[in-house]
């Protein structure tokens, strides 16, 4: 059997991976847009360290669901075994 | 396995599985003091030092480093970078790689046991501890006693003192991307902007978790580096380890006792090496990926061989190559290769940032119309153009366009002055004779140079567009 993955571990591969992956994407995307730029036209009163954080936390929203997902179907399936492999 | 508990009932005819979770036993590291212990302090004083003093620095008026995120620029002691210049962001960050590489190979975990950001400060918060709950056994009494106010307090005074130094890391590190004598002063008066007080205590936090709870547990399940460095692990790399054949079979005695009467080898199992260790590992069980080269087991020991009057190196830095008797090559062809990358990658970023051209120019055409017609009757395009001085000093340009026959440029700023650092948006529109424009697009180039140095100049190619029906 395969060794057992701790809670902590589990809590970790959700929210670790999606951090390191998150704050990638907000550095790259921020790099290339501005958010004054398309800030300017929606209506939102926000500085640029505030657009920052709040597209982080989104980006960190967005990697973070799928590494629960990843998770969630990394559970195993409980196949039944073919009969004849019974008793 | 600390405790098999199932995480639900299994019926009978399930498939066999078993949901396990191991419980993560507080780890209590004893203190240790030695050449290893000496040196690790040396290091750790050294980056804490870097660390909190680095924002504090000035060069040329402004903070010396300065990730300035709210004005989108970087300034690295005389160095001012732009979103353009990311690409020497990546290139720093291949060379840090290839370093990691390099250290990699030639000491083994290195940076892990002296260096890492989650070691020094799991240090240091366990020396807080130390000085608050007193030593090891000290802590591991206090655990097991119930509680009382005492017990109460002490506690709650360490997790002040500990609150406190996170929250001094997270004001310095937002210091680092806002200027940091605004952010004291801000700070002190209770005056901060939101996000900047979000960040501070948001990475406080992080600070009191990382190095105040999870400590071993970030190496073991949160770090890349520790699952793939054994990769980068050859046979003269060094390694911790203990030299089995000189110390099994393990066993207690007294100090007089010879051991070989006794038929025992040098280890005495007095068990001190597994107390020091940060990561909770035996070093005698051979080398385990949790083993983060930290030294303290080297320490302890040769501590107590040389109480017993023994030969000190029962556990030592070593490599397998050492261990089984053949010699030890430090320069390798791996070593040699990852050394010369560093060097020409350094090289070139050095040279490529003292050879780039300190202006940049973005040029957008206005989207509301595709061109117009003027009174004249000459057929205009209108151009939204960005120019910024990324140079130290102040310079006067000079804006022309080319590309088609007798084409006008009609600016209000055909000859700006920007200031260092100054970044300056502006109309441009370029206006040509139809009967000179031969297809619906062509392409134009946008000329900038610099007045004062002829060497400061760039180009941008955008598109001319005219009538369809030509």
């Amino acid at each position: 059997m395969d060794q057992p993955i701790p809670l902590i571990q589990k809590v970790i591969c959700v929210l670790w991976p999606s951090f390191l992956t998150a704050s990638f994407a907000t550095v790259v995307f921020f790099t290339v847009f501005d958010p004054n730029d398309f800030l300017a036209y929606s209506g939102f009163d926000i500085s640029r360290l505030g657009a920052y954080t709040v597209g982080f936390f989104l980006f960190w929203l967005l990697t973070g669901s799928s590494c629960l997902l990843t998770l969630y179907f990394g559970k195993p399936c409980g196949i039944q075994k073919p009969p004849k492999d019974r008793d | 396995m600390a405790e098999n508990q199932p995480e639900k009932p299994v019926k009978s005819d399930d498939p066999v599985q078993v949901e396990l979770y191991e419980k993560r036993k507080k780890l209590y590291v004893r203190e240790v003091h030695g050449l290893f212990a000496r040196w690790r302090f040396i290091a750790m004083a050294t980056l804490l030092g870097f660390y909190y003093g680095t924002p504090w620095l000035t060069w040329d008026d402004r903070q010396a480093i300065l990730l300035d995120l709210p004005a989108r620029k970087f300034y690295i002691l005389g160095f001012t970078f732009w979103p353009q210049d990311f690409v020497y962001l990546t290139a720093l960050l291949i060379i840090a790689a290839m370093a990691l590489f390099f250290f990699t190979a030639v000491a083994g975990r290195l940076w892990c046991g002296y260096a890492c950001p989650q070691t020094v400060w799991t240090e240091i918060f366990m020396w807080i501890e130390r000085k608050i709950e007193g030593d090891r056994n000290k802590q591991m009494k206090r655990d097991k006693a119930p509680w009382t106010p005492l017990k109460f307090y002490i506690k709650g005074t360490k997790h002040v003192a500990w609150l406190v130094f996170a929250l001094w890391t997270g004001f310095t590190f937002v210091g680092y991307f806002t200027p940091i004598k605004e952010l004291a002063h801000s700070f002190i008066t209770w005056n901060l902007g939101p996000w900047e007080t979000f960040w501070i205590f948001f990475y406080s936090l992080a600070t009191w978790g990382n190095a105040g709870f999870l400590r071993e547990q970030v190496c073991i399940y949160m770090c890349p580096y520790a699952r793939f460095q054994s990769a980068m692990f050859d046979q003269d790399t060094l390694i911790i380890s203990y030299d089995k054949d000189r110390g099994d079979p393990r066993g207690s005695r007294r100090r007089s006792d010879d051991p070989k009467e006794k038929g025992l080898g040098a280890c005495i199992d007095c068990g001190l090496c597994t107390q020091v260790c940060p990561t909770g590992i035996d070093i005698r069980d051979g080398l385990q990926y949790q083993c983060i080269g930290c030294a303290a087991c080297v320490d302890v020991c040769d501590s107590v061989m040389e109480k017993m009057d023994y030969p000190k190196g029962l556990v030592k830095y070593t490599t397998l190559n050492s261990m089984n008797g053949k010699p030890t090559h430090p320069l390798r062809f791996k070593v040699v290769g990852y050394g010369a990358m560093i060097l020409i990658v350094t090289i070139g970023v050095l040279s490529a940032i003292a050879l780039r051209t300190p202006l940049n120019m973005d040029i957008l055409r206005d989207r509301s119309a595709l061109y117009r017609e003027t009174d004249e009757g000459l057929i205009e395009n209108v151009y939204t153009i960005r120019i910024a001085n990324m140079d130290t000093v102040d310079h006067q340009y000079r804006l022309s366009a080319n590309g088609i026959d007798d084409l006008v440029l009609e600016s209000d700023e055909t000859e700006p002055t920007l200031k260092t650092g100054e970044v300056t948006e502006f109309t441009a529109r370029l206006q040509v004779d139809p009967y000179l424009i031969k297809q619906r697009s062509t392409e134009v180039t946008f000329h900038l140079q610099a007045l004062d140095n002829p060497d400061v100049a760039v180009s941008h190619d955008t598109r001319f567009l005219g009538p369809t029906n030509l």
